[in-house]
């Protein structure tokens, strides 16, 4: 288990990119899918990942289905066109925070 | 084989109950946490498929935090304050179409041609406290009309803002406006023209935007409830 608190300023753009790759999903799959992708590596909390939800369903990134199973509502988050188009943005920050912290990290020490 | 063990609907209820009893007071908040609780709880099952209802259920809320659902429950009043502005907002820009803007040119005029009659701060401000004190009783009635139902009914987070909190925007906002002109101790008579223009245009603002927080959104509550909510329609 790395720092959790390294990958909190990511998380919207963790959901935003999950999102992405699939039509819709709902909270608890969304924690299930991250702990499969990082082997285990990265815990949503749900503490976290609903208000994480929430703030981009009000920002109108997302948007959500509702489908009932038994007497169970099972809610779905999906993107909205700004929220794709938003996705395409988060991810290109990320990609250069990624490298800043990569040349920051481990300077590489070469002489060209 | 073992069949997978499934949350039943008598425990579902449970659930719902139990989030009541953690002060998660919405359906709409409850109903995404009972769903998360449940599919939890039969993972936990998948591993130890003989734990109680009820140790599950714990394990499975301990992992929420000290605080429980209060974060999420705060953060979710946050966001949706959020989506009620924009809808206040939405309905607000209506009044600056025709043929709204037409009432919205007379009430601009209403108040750009009293702040020039003398006193007329103090006509106005009686004016609001008489109404705002009506609004106030009304208010409190239906409060406690609200929560002789409370206990019963299922309640909704954006229903609530709707009627009750207004999203924080109430009518002492409005007395407060004045109150603070009042304060300063304008005189309007002596004031240039392009001042009473941007006092009667932030008056005409707060006018409707008083009246559709009060009386346009309260009337249109289950065309939005509808509109934020999928499983409104389900019940």
């Amino acid at each position: 288990m790395g720092n959790q608190k390294l990958y909190k300023g990511s998380l919207q753009t963790i959901i935003l990119k999950l999102l992405a790759n699939t039509d819709k999903m709902y909270g608890y799959e969304i924690t299930q899918k991250v702990k499969e992708l990082t082997q285990g590596e990265l815990n949503i909390t749900e503490g976290a990942l609903y208000p994480a939800l929430h703030k981009l369903e009000a920002d109108g990134l997302l948007e959500v289905e509702v489908a009932k199973i038994g007497n169970r509502m099972r809610k779905y988050y999906k993107l909205t066109e700004q929220g794709t188009k938003e996705t395409v943005g988060k991810l290109a920050e990320m990609q250069e925070f990624l490298r800043t912290m990569e040349r920051l990290v481990s300077p590489k020490l070469s002489l060209d | 084989m073992n069949k997978k063990r499934q949350v039943t609907e008598e425990e579902v209820t449970e659930l719902y109950l139990f989030t009541r009893k953690h002060f998660v007071e919405h359906y709409d908040v409850q109903s995404e946490l009972v769903d998360h609780l449940a599919n939890d709880i039969e993972q936990i099952w998948l591993e130890h498929p003989q734990l109680p209802f009820d140790k599950a259920r714990d394990l499975s809320f301990k992992k929420f935090g000290v605080f429980g659902f209060m974060d999420v429950v705060e953060k979710k009043q946050k966001a949706m304050h959020k989506k009620y502005w924009k809808i206040l907002w939405r309905f607000v820009k209506e009044w600056f179409t025709l043929p709204k803007i037409i009432s919205t040119a007379l009430i601009f005029m209403l108040y750009f041609s009293l702040f020039q009659v003398p006193y007329s701060i103090h006509i106005l401000f009686g004016a609001f406290v008489v109404w705002a004190l009506y609004d106030l009783i009304r208010f409190a009635q239906n409060r406690r009309k609200n929560k002789v139902k409370k206990q019963a009914e299922k309640r909704w987070l954006l229903q609530d803002m709707i009627g009750e909190t207004r999203g924080g925007f109430s009518f002492l906002t409005f007395v407060n406006f004045f109150n603070i002109i009042n304060l300063l101790k304008i005189d309007f008579g002596t004031l240039p023209f392009y001042w009473l223009a941007l006092f009667a245009t932030l008056g005409t603002l707060l006018t409707i935007v008083f009246y559709v927080s009060a009386v346009v959104l309260p009337q249109k509550a289950t065309q939005l409830l509808e509109e934020t909510y999928p499983e409104y329609k389900m019940q």
